[in-house]
């Protein structure tokens, strides 16, 4: 059997602002890992930094490392490649004040 | 042999052959198994239900808007580690967001062959997050399923009919515990301005009625971490568009007082044989479906 793989559309169309994450999603079947996020409409203000998080019980969450910045225009595209990461992944950005961004954020999952 | 005594023999075997089969003896299918799923194997084909939209995604009614994808669990838990599934180590896991009133739905599409019986089973399991050392019984406002259905385009009496079950286990922290059911769904809305696409919300969280002789108690377990698998077996007839059977558990309800949602025809629905799963919850924490297995089967 081919080794399972999934794309999960994990937040859409929503508009994050100050400290944001995405919806906890388990993926301990899954060995790596790649979080796309797009924006959706022209963002506002200065772009977000944006960090992977891992968690032991999908509560509470701690940094894996990995950080990014989320796009500076419209169907602008970040990437974050992980690994190594036990069951529990999400993004969370942290914006400045007055700024925002619409985003789709999906998670590409390997086996 | 005599006809009778052939039939009879056929229906023993194949008996036999479902019993001693692993996959499937914890199931009562009808003659043709339309779909087995066991989410070791993976999502097999379990998608998160999209609402409709044209031109911009603002379009999509709220209530869809709030779906995301389901995911493949282990039932982790941060006092005893994974659960675990009935034969395997996964589930599919349904969660809402943390927010009263959330749902989110799971669907898997196909059409159907013949207008005849189907046979819809599954062992299911719920609870909200654990993020609070009670018992959070009532965190959960419901589980449940549907069918979305539409006749054959050569079919004069097609129409689109959506049979709807949910478990009312709270409201509004009142432990209701009662199977409901639903006739009417929204308003229908176009989407955009081609005239091509419109959206209805039938999970929308009005017009539930009870189904008679429909309270149950279910396994809800001591503590927010422990689980226990329900089953489920919710018989239709495509032929009819009436459900014939309804089962969870020990328990045989009457559907003889169980209606559909019924609304016209879709231009571009035709057979469509479609299953949703769903959660939604009470309170402002997320509300856990968790499915170890599905089988969808048919008489064709």
């Amino acid at each position: 059997m081919l080794p399972e793989n999934i794309t999960a559309v994990v937040t859409r169309n929503e508009t994050w602002a100050g400290v944001a994450a995405s919806e906890p999603y388990e993926a301990g079947w899954a060995k790596e890992a790649v979080f796309f996020v797009r924006a959706l409409k022209q963002p506002v203000g200065m772009p977000a930094k944006a960090f992977v998080d891992i968690s032991p019980d999908g509560i509470r969450w701690v940094p894996e490392g990995t950080e990014f910045t989320l796009p500076s225009s419209r169907d602008g595209i970040s990437v974050a490649r992980v690994s190594h990461f036990g069951n529990w992944l999400r993004v969370r950005a942290q914006f400045d004040d007055g700024a925002e961004c619409t985003v789709l954020v999906t998670l590409h999952l390997k086996a | 042999m005599n006809e009778q005594t052939n039939t009879s023999l056929a229906h023993d075997l194949r008996l036999a052959l479902l019993r001693s089969d692993p996959a499937l003896s914890h199931f009562d299918p009808l003659p043709r198994i339309i779909a087995n799923d066991s989410f070791a194997k993976g999502h097999c084909g379990w998608s998160q239900l999209v609402g409709n939209y044209e031109g911009d995604l603002d379009t999509m009614l709220p209530g869809y808007a709030q779906h995301s994808s389901a995911m493949l669990s282990t039932l982790s838990h941060w006092d005893a580690g994974s659960h675990g599934g009935m034969n395997s180590s996964y589930a599919l896991k349904i969660a809402t967001k943390p927010v009263a009133g959330s749902r989110n739905v799971a669907i898997k599409r196909h059409t159907f062959r013949k207008r005849g019986p189907i046979r819809l089973e599954a062992y299911v399991t719920f609870k909200p997050e654990a993020n609070e050392l009670k018992l959070s019984e009532t965190d959960v406002r419901s589980f449940g399923f549907l069918f979305d259905l539409q006749g054959g385009d050569q079919d004069g009496d097609a129409l689109r009919v959506m049979p709807h079950l949910r478990f009312l286990n709270a409201e509004n922290g009142h432990h209701t515990q009662k199977w409901q059911f639903k006739q009417r769904t929204s308003d229908i809305k176009p989407m955009g301005a081609e005239d091509k696409i419109v959206s209805h919300d039938h999970l929308n969280p009005n017009d539930w009625q009870d189904l008679p002789g429909g309270g149950q108690r279910l396994c809800y377990n001591e503590i927010p971490t422990k689980v226990n698998w329900t089953y489920l077996c919710f018989d239709f007839d495509l032929e009819t568009m009436q459900a014939t059977g309804f089962r969870c558990n020990d328990r045989v309800f009457d559907v003889s007082g169980f209606e559909s949602i019924k609304i016209p025809a879709m231009k571009n629905l035709w057979c469509m044989l479609n299953i949703c799963l769903f959660a939604e919850t009470d309170t402002n924490k997320r509300a856990f479906l968790y499915v170890d297995s599905v089988c969808l089967s048919g008489d064709f």
